[in-house]
């Protein structure tokens, strides 16, 4: 059976999650294993690069058997192989890049490195199968915040991007400054639906007129000068009540942002993407604001959005499709613009 | 029988080939510190050049470090998909102990160290025997400098003549030259490699992979292990921190 569908074996290292995947025909995954590091780093307040490098070597070959045999295929069954070779930390893409090439060489199959983000956009081409290019895509993870017009499988536009913080960097640090521990993102969640969000109206940074660019080292900055404040004061901080607060503020302007984007190109669709995409408050507010426009929302499932190799696999269908595998030249590019 | 070899703990990477009579053929990138990019290029150039495919390769062998961290990585990481995509066993080379190949006919000792900064090194000594074995004078390891010197001194005997090698000669060859002239006797001679057999060669690593392989201590890819020799730094300041 397994062997008439064209294989895909995907391959993600890029921060501190090791991913292999099978993918049938583009969109079916037949398997998506995920060996994360959370726990490895959370000692550490964040992904240490160093450890995230040597985790990676340790786990990817077992993680590549298990995404086989959870499959049900050997490796003589790939047809392609695809990689994220970027954006993201250049130690830990490494391992996924020369395991990826020494496979494709060996195996004698084509290699395509696959860009992160059109992996996390890719991602909703495997949870909603009629999804088809054009859309609006937004992309909200620990290190991207950016809003991209998809014209077509392999064709983008960035039209918008974090020009300090990325969202989920700002949940990070404002959950370490709470104490409330790391990663930031599911903690700010939960401890924010307790809260008053609007104990506190933190500024929310539109920057200029028109602009579809994010700003989020403000209000990190915003949250630290509240708390010193409040310690000055000598009154105590309701912790769920600052989660709640901060929240709202860069929740509301990801949303204002990304609405005005689809109306500006005349977009029906939003595709919603990366780890952030997971957070309740933004699924329910851009939801809210895409019915009240008559735009359709789409995001994938929790493990689709985490960082994973599935929507590596879907990407590097996509892109081989059109023609575009890479040779065993292909490099790292921790800095990869979209 | 054919080995195939991957050095990338330096800053140049090799790649060699040899077979079971012990003919080595290598392919070297004069390109500094663009392992990842280059390895598999390279790999095919030296099968191309010999007439051989990757089917023909029947081991993978790898300089395990210590290094480059991210070059050790590139190397197992590639010596190990390899011999998963092929059903291959692995040979895991020390990396120090290749030098001994490097100057297969030397009768003294060879220390190669390798810059690990903060006055450190990743070193050892080694030579060959009378009966063409290889002894290990001072095991490989992350050393301070001066007390890696301290463990030459206490072995070194008069008339004996020690030659450094390695990426580490560039940074410590002053300070050497002064251990030299403070702490030896000056009957012992102590020399610096020449640049044509100063660093890491694949060939060396293939040749030391050949012994290893007839010893029978071939390894399957998921014992292929990095030797980085230190930990990282962030977990080093963590324990700091904890005592």
């Amino acid at each position: 059976m397994k062997d008439k569908q064209f294989i895909t074996l995907g391959i993600e290292s890029s921060c501190d999650e090791t991913s292999a995947a099978v993918i049938g025909e583009g969109r079916t995954v037949l398997s998506n294993v995920i060996a994360s590091q959370i726990k490895v780093h959370q000692v550490f307040g964040g992904v240490v690069p160093e450890i995230a490098s040597r985790h990676h070597l340790d786990n990817i070959n077992t993680v590549i058997d298990n995404a086989l045999t959870e499959a049900g295929i050997s490796l003589k069954d790939v047809d392609l192989i695809g990689v994220t070779y970027g954006p993201g930390l250049v130690g830990a893409l490494l391992i996924g890049l020369a395991t990826a090439k020494s496979l494709a060489y060996a195996l004698k199959k084509p290699l395509v490195g696959v860009h992160h983000i059109q992996g996390h956009i890719s991602a909703n081409y495997i949870e909603h199968k009629e999804l088809k290019p054009p859309f609006m895509a937004l992309v909200v993870s620990g290190g991207h915040t950016n809003i991209v017009d998809v014209t077509d499988y392999n064709r983008y536009e960035v039209l918008g991007r974090t020009r300090d913080d990325a969202a989920g960097e700002a949940f990070d640090k404002v959950a370490r400054v709470l104490g409330l521990g790391y990663p930031g993102g599911p903690l700010i969640d939960e401890a924010a639906k307790t809260g008053n969000a609007h104990a506190v109206e933190f500024k929310r940074v539109f920057l200029e007129k028109d602009s579809l660019d994010f700003s989020f080292s403000g209000i990190k900055t915003g949250v630290l000068n509240h708390l010193n404040t409040q310690k000055l004061k000598g009154e105590t901080v309701n912790v769920n009540d600052i989660a709640a607060s901060f929240q709202l503020a860069v929740i509301e302007v990801i949303v204002a942002k990304a609405v005005m984007a689809a109306q500006r190109m005349k977009k029906d669709k939003i595709a919603l993407a990366g780890g952030v995409a997971a957070n309740s408050l933004l699924r329910k507010l851009l939801k809210e604001a895409c019915d009240q426009k008559g735009i359709a929302l789409h995001y994938p499932s929790p493990i689709l959005c985490t960082d994973n190799a599935a929507m590596i696999g879907c990407a590097a269908y996509y892109k081989y499709q059109e023609g575009m595998a890479d040779d065993f030249y292909l490099d790292a590019y921790p800095n990869l613009a979209l | 029988m054919n080995i195939l070899a991957i050095e990338t703990t330096g800053a140049e990477a090799s790649v060699a080939i040899i077979n079971d009579k012990g003919e080595v053929f290598m392919e070297a990138s004069d390109q500094k510190l663009n392992h990842l990019q280059n390895l598999m290029p390279m790999v095919d150039i030296l099968l191309e050049k010999r007439g051989l495919s990757i089917d023909d390769v029947d081991y993978i062998a790898v300089s395990e470090g210590p290094g480059s961290f991210t070059g050790i990585r590139i190397g197992v990481s590639s010596a190990r998909a390899l011999a998963q995509a092929l059903v291959l066993k692995t040979i895991s080379v020390p990396t120090l102990k290749t030098f001994l190949y490097n100057v297969p006919e030397y009768q003294g000792i060879l220390c190669p160290i390798f810059d690990a900064r903060r006055s450190q090194v990743y070193g050892g000594a080694y030579r060959w025997s009378d009966t063409g074995q290889h002894t290990e004078i001072v095991p490989g390891g992350a050393y301070d400098l001066q007390e890696l010197l301290k463990l030459l001194e206490a072995v070194l005997k008069p008339e004996m003549e020690i030659t450094f090698f390695g990426d580490g000669i560039h940074p410590y060859k002053e300070q050497i030259m002064k251990w030299q002239d403070i702490s030896l006797n000056n009957n012992i001679c102590v020399l610096f490699a020449k640049d044509d057999v100063k660093l890491q060669k694949a060939s060396s690593v293939a040749k030391l992979a050949l012994d290893i392989y007839r010893s029978g201590k071939i390894k399957n890819l998921y014992d292929l292990k990095p030797v980085y020799m230190r930990k990282a730094e962030a977990e080093r300041k963590l324990e700091e921190n904890a005592e």
